[in-house]
């Protein structure tokens, strides 16, 4: 009797002893073990294939005045192609934050889904990834969602793409222990926004029919298994946040229908390219949901395959972009102060360009592995953010802001050391 | 007289014996694929012979034809497909189709009057509409149980249950 009494109680003190730590007094599991720098993070991938010498180097003359330091004009030959919009910021973000200069892509082909994939994995690959299908390794809303709170659902990981083809897919990944279980919302705004002829006027039932519905989809689902071998359906928000993004796709879709969200929301006229508009649809998402973790891109740039000229134009677009996401942040309530911004392009493009010429006489560029499309910067803002930092030398690499972005949400020591060879990115963290 | 009359007699056990071999025989093959007469679907026997999730083309377009009892345009699924693509969650995106669908004045969704005269046919016809197959005795007795009980809910609301269950999602 005693050894049974023994044995018992030592078996409720070790479960006592697992359980307990992770059961803080807000009622939270699995917290994250490490210190948060901030509650929320936004990396903007600054996409399409930006080359250092468009951006940093600024050899067309400064294409990004919110971002950086300079007045230096556009270069003559291509400045009647160039849309000069008004800049925003009172200081470039470059003053408020780090620049690393020389940041690299450093493995794996310079193609864009492959540099998306490593930015947003941790991890590079030298082989050609499936495109159709979650990259292998866990994306960085994997690793945020499971090593936090349940309470951190999908509301809060929010993955903005400005394409669809392969893009849709780094939501989630393949690798076992992680998965659409704790995947991202994944939204294409300007696909899905222009589909809602197909999608107006939903039967709506009330809150007492909807209750009805489920009590019958309850016992529905309760007669039938789910095949375990069946593909995955992908992941999904609890009831009741399922209700709330409907809502407010529902709202984004009338609105547009009611012309409350026009056409050019920004009054830039033509320039309101499909960067604009994305940036735009991340900002609702911001502003609705207030995420603590957002990816969101932009890929108009990569023009500069056939248009060297619209190229240089794209970059400044998306710099105007880049800032009116930045003040969405710092307007609002709980995301200002709070939140850093990381801004980095995928990868770089050749030094070499092409044979296409545009109307200004200019040849395009490629992004095919060469040293330069290796070569971006990188831009942090925000909150624990050293302030006014420039990183001249060769330091940084885009599978860095995965362990980055986990030390900032402090969930870094969390993570398999084995899964990450990234750093984070200390020089820029205070 | 007597002779025809025993023919006639040898002829009716002659053919009653050919159709019940016949029916005999064939046994496996009725319980194993019934025809949907109305779309010339296969039916189940169970749900458990379902192991497949559906593709976006698929679920639209059996959907549709669920609804509509006709094929959905290239233009309209197209459409769709592209607002599938567009959003990470499916289930949600399956439900605002199956939503928009439902409210289409063209849907054929019997009317409250119809279904609760004769509830039982309602919800074996429902079943073999959605889930390509029968109720079994629980199914049929308990969403009879439901529909009885609850005086509010329409055929609109076990359409749209039906079509945003999990069973739904396989084939």
């Amino acid at each position: 009797m005693k050894r049974k009494q023994f044995i018992k109680n030592a078996a409720l003190t070790a479960a006592g002893s697992m359980v307990v730590p992770y059961i803080l007094p807000s009622g939270r599991l699995f917290a994250a073990s490490g210190t948060r720098r901030a509650n929320h993070v936004v990396v903007c991938v600054f996409g399409g294939g930006v080359r250092n010498l468009e951006s940093v180097g600024k050899a067309e003359g400064n294409l990004m005045r919110n971002m950086l330091n300079g007045t230096e004009s556009i270069s003559s030959d291509i400045a009647p192609g160039v849309t000069v919009l008004p800049t925003l910021a009172p200081t470039p973000l470059q003053n408020i934050g780090t620049l690393y200069k020389k940041f690299q892509y450093a493995s794996g082909p310079t193609g864009h889904y492959n540099a998306h994939a490593a930015l947003m994995t941790g991890v590079y690959s030298d082989q050609s990834i499936q495109l159709k299908q979650p990259p292998p390794f866990p994306t960085i809303f994997e690793y945020y969602r499971k090593h936090n709170s349940p309470t951190n659902n999908a509301l809060n990981a929010w993955w903005v793409s400005n394409s669809l083809g392969p893009y849709p897919f780094l939501n989630y990944s393949m690798y076992d222990g992680y998965g659409a279980t704790y995947g991202a919302n994944m939204i294409q705004p300007y696909s899905f926004f222009t589909q809602y002829p197909s999608l107006a006027n939903p039967v709506s039932f009330t809150s007492a029919e909807k209750a009805k519905c489920d009590m019958m989809r309850d016992f529905a689902n309760g007669q039938f298994k789910i095949p375990t071998q069946a593909a995955s359906s992908g992941m999904v928000n609890s009831p009741a946040d399922a209700e709330k993004l409907q809502t407010f796709l529902n709202r984004i879709m009338n609105d547009i229908v009611t012309g409350a969200i026009p056409e050019d929301p920004w009054g830039v006229g033509s320039s309101m390219n499909g960067d604009m508009r994305n940036i735009y649809f991340g900002m609702e998402v911001l502003k609705e949901f207030k995420p603590e973790l957002m990816v969101i891109n932009m890929t108009d740039i990569d023009i500069g395959h056939f248009d060297y000229t619209k190229y240089v134009n794209a970059i400044g677009l998306a710099d105007y972009a880049l800032y009116k996401l930045w003040n969405t942040i710092q307007t609002d309530a709980t995301l200002a102060n709070d939140t850093v911004l990381i801004v980095v392009p995928e990868h770089g493009r050749n030094e070499l360009p092409n044979t296409v010429v545009d109307a200004y006489g200019r040849k395009a560029l490629d992004h095919n592995n060469d040293q330069m499309s290796r070569e971006v910067f990188c831009l942090l803002a925000g909150k624990g953010i050293r302030q006014g930092n420039v990183i001249n030398t060769v330091k940084g690499e885009t599978i860095d802001i995965v362990p980055t972005v986990a030390d900032i949400l402090g969930f870094r020591t969390d993570i398999s050391s084995a899964l990450l060879s990234g750093q984070v990115l200390n020089d820029a963290l205070i | 007289m007597k002779t025809v009359k025993l023919f006639r007699g040898g002829l009716m056990v002659f053919l009653l014996a050919i159709v019940l071999l016949y029916s005999g025989c064939n046994t496996k093959t009725i319980e194993d694929r019934y025809i949907y007469e109305v779309q010339t679907k296969e039916i189940y026997q169970s749900a458990s012979q379902k192991q497949t999730l559906k593709t976006t083309t698929q679920f639209v377009s059996i959907a549709y034809s669920d609804l509509f009892n006709s094929s959905i345009t290239n233009d309209k699924l197209n459409s769709l497909d592209i607002a599938y693509q567009s959003l990470g969650d499916k289930k949600i995106i399956e439900d605002m189709i199956i939503k928009t669908f439902l409210e289409q004045a063209s849907s054929l969704v019997p009317s409250n009057t119809v279904m609760r005269n004769d509830i039982p046919t309602f919800v074996q016809n429902t079943y073999l509409r959605f889930y390509n197959r029968k109720p079994n005795e629980f199914e049929a007795w308990k969403v009879k149980d439901m529909i009885e009980k609850n005086a509010d809910i329409t055929p609109k609301m076990i359409y749209y249950t039906l079509m945003t269950s999990d069973e739904y999602r396989y084939y």
